[in-house]
């Protein structure tokens, strides 16, 4: 058990190291460099070569690479060109407030899309269930920017129940960005809802049908202590990946829904960094997104190893 | 039930309150677009200058009419000796900054004595460099020494960057921002709130409004959408968004003169285009009135004539010039190319339209047998490899005051001549138009100089485009003009 996750913990870290070098190269192989593309108009003479110089433009690229990696190793991220600042500064309030929102999405998402997943698979085919995962097959399909923009014209202009985009500082109290985040986490819980559903009912509908809830039928168990019991949480346990996976879509959401909200968080820096052509911040963030999405898998695995006895038995 | 009941009351209580509030107290909301990422500071000649916000903070010595003509702001007189080197400003008495210091002679001295400073970087550096020194004859009058004659000086101090700081307060004014205008400084934080407030003691009158507040919202929909749901009072727009707000009563759009504008540079150093005639048959087959309707629409810009001065400058040459193919057929023709000429144009997606100017233009040229070869250059790196270094290329500017836009471009070796063109007779027309204190005769001067452009220059200029902004129904006292025209004390909020 523990050997498993040592291994699995080691092969995410191999999988950070690969995509901290795809981010780098990736840059590295676009025309001009970081002090070009930030200075653009003005980027020529003294005032280009001063700005290599600060930013070390001038080394080789393996050297610049370990000079980065290491300092990344000792937390530090660079010093954001634009905005003059150490990153670590940026970007720490900014990913707080990211994690809120997409904390308040999933605590409005995942309970939601559990229930209705759990109704829908015991209700089969039946009024609830196709009413349920109809309604789930248009909330994936609709883009986040366009269920967004109708969220903010029907409860903002409409009816003027919230306010339209939000307009707090990213320093903002945390109890304040919360209540900020809500319309944004709406937007977001939609779709994640509408995955984990069709997720728990394909999954329930499964069990209904494995041998043990047979078995737990004909000794007489009630039913209400089958589904409980014996199908929901055999049911729930695949669903631990799913949510695990479903982090890579937040990660892409939250970059489209900050923007249309205005929501201070790291996908409206990354926005931003780009519009600036603030290289070294968009590295950064880049790689932010990167371990995001690597350790939460990492820490949906244990769980589902935790949580399932079945999957520590296997080993190949 | 009894619960509910008293939730319901308690906020409908609150939105009472909040109505009152807002009936009490008039707050005009706005947005920054962050465009300087968060460096946006408060130090009027920063090249990361708050702009939005320095508007309301700060005040001119001199500021433009509706006109765009030199009026008096913080400066209630100049005048100047026979030679334009030595020009006596007269100053307003009673003016006080917010920190209740007076202003006097001594602040003027200070703060334009401090644009030349290096270290500062300030972008205003080159464009007023011919001022020597500042003295100061009495609190009420400066002498600004020039080191060589300028008759344009208070056009030039007209510029929205020269606003007056307190003497000494160089180290500081970045963030405190204090000025002399309408508003003061609450608080500022430019990635996030930046709020002003009516500075009750402005020499002008007090301001209708009592406090502006500023959000910053890099993106233009998101900023679109906080007008839509009543988080603004005021924003600007592109073309795209005209249609979101034209129809709606809650908003009113305002379009009005700006001057930033696409241009094709040929480069008057570069073979073909060495020959004034190829140039010229290069610009003038173009139908200008039809490029602009379809690059902006109909109403959203001012046609021109290679002309890279704004429109409504007082200097802007009245020119006329009609689609000429024939005329640029001949000139082709006498310059060698009877069967039409294979030229290469450089763009990039650098701004929207920058494409579709060189597309349209592409079209318009082929009818009289300008074969263009359009190349899509990478953005990253456009100013950097492309532009001044190919032939011909796409450019793209923000307006700017013909004294320095005609210099800044155009004059023989200056830094930013994108077409390299070299003409001593226009450079003379330039120098004298500096030393003419006639203002009829300065304005007939910069008027040749652009005529002589439009003759044998190297860059193509059909139209500028205008600003559009909306603003919502009770916004009065804003005119359709340019930002610094805005005389923000007289601005009010008047619910309908």
């Amino acid at each position: 058990m523990l050997g498993l996750i040592v291994r699995r913990a080691a092969s995410s870290l191999f999988t950070l190291i690969l995509i901290s070098v795809v981010v780098f190269a990736g840059l590295e192989f676009m025309p001009g460099d970081a002090c070009t593309a930030h200075l653009g108009r003005d980027g020529k003479g003294a005032v280009l070569e001063a700005c290599r110089a600060r930013m070390g433009l001038d080394a080789p690229p393996v050297k610049r690479f370990t000079q980065w990696a290491g300092d990344i190793l000792r937390g530090e991220l660079g010093t954001s060109m634009q905005r003059e600042k150490p990153i670590t500064e940026i970007v720490g309030w900014r990913l707080r407030n990211t994690l809120v929102l997409s904390a308040v999405a999933a605590l409005i998402g995942i309970p939601l899309a559990v229930l209705l997943g759990i109704i829908a698979g015991l209700r089969r085919d039946r009024l609830f269930d196709m009413a349920a995962s109809g309604t789930a097959l248009v909330a994936m399909t609709i883009p986040e920017f366009v269920s967004a923009t109708l969220l903010i014209l029907v409860f903002a202009v409409g009816l003027g129940w919230t306010a339209g985009v939000v307009t707090i500082g990213y320093k903002a109290p945390l109890l304040e960005m919360v209540s900020a985040a809500f319309l944004p986490a709406v937007v977001l819980s939609m779709v994640l809802a509408a995955h984990i559903m069709r997720m728990v009912r394909a999954s329930v509908i499964d069990v209904l049908k494995s041998d043990f809830v047979l078995m737990a039928r004909l000794k007489g168990v009630p039913q209400q202590q089958i589904i409980w019991r014996h199908v929901v949480p055999n049911s729930l346990l695949p669903v631990i990946s799913v949510i695990g996976l479903t982090v890579a879509w937040l990660l892409g959401g939250v970059v489209i829904v900050e923007s249309v909200f205005n929501y201070p968080g790291l996908g409206r820096l990354a926005v931003d960094a780009v519009g600036d052509r603030d290289l070294p911040l968009v590295q950064a963030i880049a790689l932010l997104f990167g371990i995001t999405y690597v350790v939460t898998n990492l820490m949906t695995d244990i769980a589902a190893l935790l949580l399932n006895p079945r999957l520590r038995t296997y080993r190949a | 039930m009894l619960r509910f009941v008293i939730a319901a009351a308690v906020i409908s209580g609150a939105v009472t309150f909040t109505a009152a509030e807002a009936a009490a107290e008039k707050v005009f909301r706005r947005a920054n677009d962050l465009s300087y990422g968060g460096k946006e500071s408060l130090d009027p000649i920063s090249a990361t200058r708050f702009y939005e916000v320095n508007d309301m903070v700060y005040s001119r010595l001199v500021r433009q009419d509706d006109n765009g003509e030199p009026a008096p702001e913080l400066a209630t007189a100049w005048t100047s000796n026979d030679t334009a080197t030595e020009w006596t400003i007269a100053l307003q008495s009673g003016v006080t900054f917010h920190d209740g210091s007076a202003f006097d002679a001594a602040d003027v001295k200070y703060t334009l004595e401090r644009i030349k400073d290096p270290a500062l970087e300030s972008p205003l550096a080159s464009v007023l460099d011919f001022i020597e020194r500042v003295d100061v004859v009495d609190p009420a009058t400066a002498k600004i020494v020039l080191s060589k004659p300028h008759a344009g000086l208070p056009l030039l101090l007209m510029d929205y960057r020269v606003r007056m700081i307190p003497e000494g307060s160089g180290a500081s004014i970045a963030t405190t921002g204090i000025g002399t205008g309408p508003f003061k400084i609450e608080s500022y934080d430019p990635e996030g709130q930046t709020v002003l407030v009516a500075n009750e003691v402005y020499w002008e009158g007090s301001p209708k409004l009592d406090k502006v507040v500023f959000t910053a919202i890099p993106d233009s929909e998101a900023r679109n959408q906080a007008m839509m749901a009543g988080q603004l009072n005021f924003n600007t727009l592109t073309l795209d968004q005209i249609p979101q707000f034209k129809d709606n009563p809650a908003f009113s759009v305002q379009n009005y003169p700006a001057g930033g504008w696409f241009g094709l540079v040929f480069r008057t150093d570069t073979a073909p285009y060495t020959d004034a005639r190829i140039r010229k048959a290069m610009r003038i087959p173009v139908d200008r009135a039809e490029m602009m309707k379809l690059m902006v629409g109909e109403g959203n810009g001012v046609t021109g004539c290679d002309q890279p001065v704004k429109a409504n400058d007082p200097f802007r040459a009245p020119l006329d010039c009609p689609p000429d193919p024939e005329g640029a057929k001949k000139l082709l023709a006498e310059a060698g190319y009877p069967e039409g000429i294979d030229i290469e144009v450089h763009t990039a997606d650098l701004e929207p339209g920058m494409v579709r100017f060189a597309e349209v233009y592409q079209q318009q040229a082929a009818k009289v047998g300008i074969r263009v070869k359009l190349t899509l250059a990478p953005s990253d790196g456009y100013w950097d490899d492309v532009w001044m270094k190919v032939p011909a290329a796409i450019t793209s500017w923000s307006a700017r005051p013909a004294d320095q836009i005609l210099n800044e471009a155009y004059r023989t070796g200056s830094a930013w001549n994108e077409s390299y063109y070299a003409n001593s007779a226009y450079d003379q027309i330039l120098d004298k138009a500096r030393a003419t204190l006639d203002f009829a005769g300065a304005r007939a001067l910069y008027q040749e100089a652009q005529r002589i452009l439009f003759e044998e220059g190297g860059t193509f200029i059909p139209y500028q485009q205008n600003g559009l902004r909306v603003l919502t129904r009770d916004v009065q006292g804003i005119k359709p003009l340019d930002e610094d025209y805005i005389r923000w004390h007289l601005v009010d909020l008047i619910p309908k």
